[in-house]
């Protein structure tokens, strides 16, 4: 069932379990319950995008897809965009696809520190990723669909001896369009909008969309129900009644927002919010590159995650988003923007030490992060990486997009790159990994959630998504949400409510 | 539109710049423009408003002109708005890359532009 709350009037109906969010978490959860046979509700803020109403161009596909329009942004010493999906299947309709299993060097502490070894057993998400890997088509990135942009990752690995590799993707039959980012056109991209919702629909779930859940309602510390508003003129109510539990998925900055808003005390939600910043560099190539033909996101290279604590991806972005950093204005801009044929955009993803917050404020979520001083020295060596790797495949020019360095590095100024402002405001940034704003832990007063994945001291109110994560992943987290919210759905579905 | 904003843009995407890329009103700025402040969120209204008040009156300080940059020659607009992005304050090359990004939604999805990239139709 579908209810287009875009349309739709006043509703109120009971089900077993009912799912705010419908991204990597809500959907899957949705997919494991929808299996129990109980009755489901997933309710999703955004609307339902039809793949063929995707467009390849940016401006209506932040308007109707994204949060904020695109424009949310973390406020530290640096405005930091916090890229996140608002649409049927979240962020996995906007995602490149990449998938990577959380490494035993992250999951270690989570046991051994955090003390979560039984809570997320490591042995138990390998066999649901081995689940989801099946269910979505997950596999290495194939030659045939690198495109060039990608290609020369993997020459610059052979010349530089590094590890690097294609990347595991959850497509099926990529056309290589390098069109992740405003929704894949033909469906090759194994999103929740097109694999576990409609599963979860079939099996009689019913998704709710243009629903925005406002507030958990309570019966002593039993969760009763979810109310909210649709999107329809005059915004009519929604309740979503709750027999057995209700399970929020709204990311790790929506999430805490909701818990508040709902009476849940604790002085860990919405503090210790991490990610993995990006910050990506240009190189330009001889011959021309054409970064709009090829897999999205092909290749990357690990050869420093686990000590350096970053990786570098490759990644082809729309010509409105690589203009917009490109140097100069007027005429410099404009011969800029006809080099970009001859471009590559290759970014480092780092594993933060920064630790910032999330809140609900009256002007809406207030996000604040800001990178450590470790961080930046980290994310400089990872940059003066990625330029290394681009003279190692053959590129003639680096251009940084740093305020304080040269526009453009030639082989030999690698090294420039670590000498680049310790200081955020000279880069420019992204978020899109975000974790850790109502983490689990073992006793009430460490965290938000309890090993039971139940917010502490309530029966049946849980968190599956990566609020919960004790620390950020330094690997691409879709798979790792999806193995976790798996394991919590089946825990959930397991538990006496 | 006011004739000083629409200054800013043609000086940031001029006509005539590069052939063969079309100037920011030549390849149907007005149009975008409409659209943007009928649909855009009001936050990103009001930052592209502030982004073209400081383009107008503040880029022409920073090389000793007398605002605003309408009044200045093609060259002088020019190197106005790239004193902006090469400025020591944050806030102002904020400015400056707020306005580069709300034109480049419309020019980087323009057919003419596109096709000069070879980006696939
Ligand atoms: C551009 C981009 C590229 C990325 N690429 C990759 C990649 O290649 N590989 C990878 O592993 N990860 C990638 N990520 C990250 C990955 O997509 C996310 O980590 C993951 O989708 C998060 O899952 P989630 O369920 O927590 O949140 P989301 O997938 O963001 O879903 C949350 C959903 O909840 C909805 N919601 C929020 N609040 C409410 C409310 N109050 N009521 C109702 N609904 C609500 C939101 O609208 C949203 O649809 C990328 C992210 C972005 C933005
Ligand atoms: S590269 Fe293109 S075809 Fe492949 S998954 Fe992304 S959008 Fe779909």
């Amino acid at each position: 069932m579908r209810v287009d709350g875009s349309k739709a009037s006043a509703f109120d109906e009971a089900f077993d379990y009912v799912i705010v969010g419908s991204g990597a978490a809500g959907a899957t959860a949705a997919r494991v319950l929808a299996d129990t046979g109980r009755s489901v509700a997933v309710l999703e803020e955004g609307p339902a995008v039809d793949p063929k109403e995707f467009s390849t161009e940016v401006f209506p596909s932040f308007q109707r897809m994204f949060r904020g329009q695109g424009g949310q942004v973390a406020r530290g010493r640096a405005f930091i965009p916090v890229v996140q999906g608002r649409c049927l299947g979240g962020s996995t309709v906007i995602n490149s696809a990449i998938v990577w299993r959380l490494p035993d060097d992250v999951w270690e502490p989570w046991k051994t520190e955090y003390g979560l070894g039984d809570a997320l057993p490591l042995s138990e998400l390998h066999k649901h990723w081995d689940l989801i890997e099946k269910e979505l088509s997950i596999a290495e990135t194939p030659p045939q669909v690198w495109g060039e942009f990608n290609r020369l990752m993997d020459v610059a690995k052979t010349n530089l001896r590094v590890s690097a590799a294609p990347i595991r993707r959850n497509v099926r039959d990529c056309r290589a369009s390098a069109r992740c980012l405003t929704g894949c056109p033909t469906s090759a991209k194994q999103s929740m909008l097109v694999t576990y919702l409609p599963y979860a629909e079939k099996k009689g779930a019913a998704l709710l969309t243009c629903a925005k859940a406002e507030e958990i309602r309570w019966d002593g510390d039993r969760a009763t129900a979810v109310s909210g508003t649709f999107e329809a003129p005059g915004r009519p109510r929604f309740t979503a009644r709750a027999r057995k539990a209700v399970l929020v998925a709204a990311s790790a900055i929506q999430t805490p927002g909701l818990l508040a808003r709902s009476g849940v005390d604790s002085p860990h939600l919405g503090e210790h919010f991490q990610a993995h910043p990006g910050c990506a560099l240009m190189g330009i190539f001889p011959n021309k590159v054409g970064m709009w033909r090829g897999a999205t996101q092909g290749y990357d290279a690990d050869h420093h995650r686990r000590l350096g604590r970053f990786k570098i991806e490759t990644i082809a972005l729309p010509p409105e988003i690589v203009f917009a950093r490109l140097p100069g204005a007027g005429k410099r801009w404009m011969r800029a923007m006809l080099e970009t044929p001859y471009a590559a955009i290759w970014a480092v993803q780092m594993r933060a030490w920064a630790q910032g917050s999330v809140r609900e404020r009256f002007f809406g979520t207030d996000i604040k992060f800001d990178l450590t001083p470790r961080d930046l020295v980290q994310m400089r060596r990872g940059l003066r990486f990625t330029a290394e790797l681009f003279f190692a495949a053959g590129a003639k020019e680096v251009w940084p997009g740093i305020h304080g360095l040269p526009e453009r590095i030639k082989p030999g100024e690698e090294w420039l790159l670590e000498t680049a402002p310790a200081d955020s405001r000279a880069y420019s940034m992204i978020l899109s990994h975000l974790f850790g704003t109502a983490r689990m832990s073992v006793r009430a007063a460490d965290g938000v959630v309890g090993t039971d994945f139940a917010v502490h001291a309530t029966r049946n109110l849980f968190v599956v998504d990566s609020s919960l994560f004790p620390t950020n992943t330094s690997v691409n987290p879709q798979h790792t949400i999806m193995g976790v919210a798996m394991h919590a759905a089946n825990r959930i579905s397991e538990a006496k409510l | 539109m006011n004739a000083r904003s629409r200054a800013v843009i043609e000086a940031l995407i001029p006509q005539g710049g590069q052939p063969p890329l079309p100037g920011a009103f030549e390849s149907g700025f007005d149009d975008f423009y409409a659209r943007f402040q009928n649909t855009a969120l009001p936050s990103m209204r009001l930052g592209f408003r502030a982004a073209l008040w400081a383009a107008a009156w503040l880029s022409p300080l920073l090389i000793g002109r007398v605002p605003p940059l309408s009044r200045l020659s093609s060259e002088d607009r020019e190197r106005a708005l790239e004193a902006m992005g090469a400025s020591r304050s944050y806030h102002v090359r904020q400015l400056l890359l707020l306005l580069k990004a709300v034109i480049s939604f419309h020019y980087g999805a323009h057919p003419a532009v596109r096709r000069a990239l070879e980006f696939p139709s």
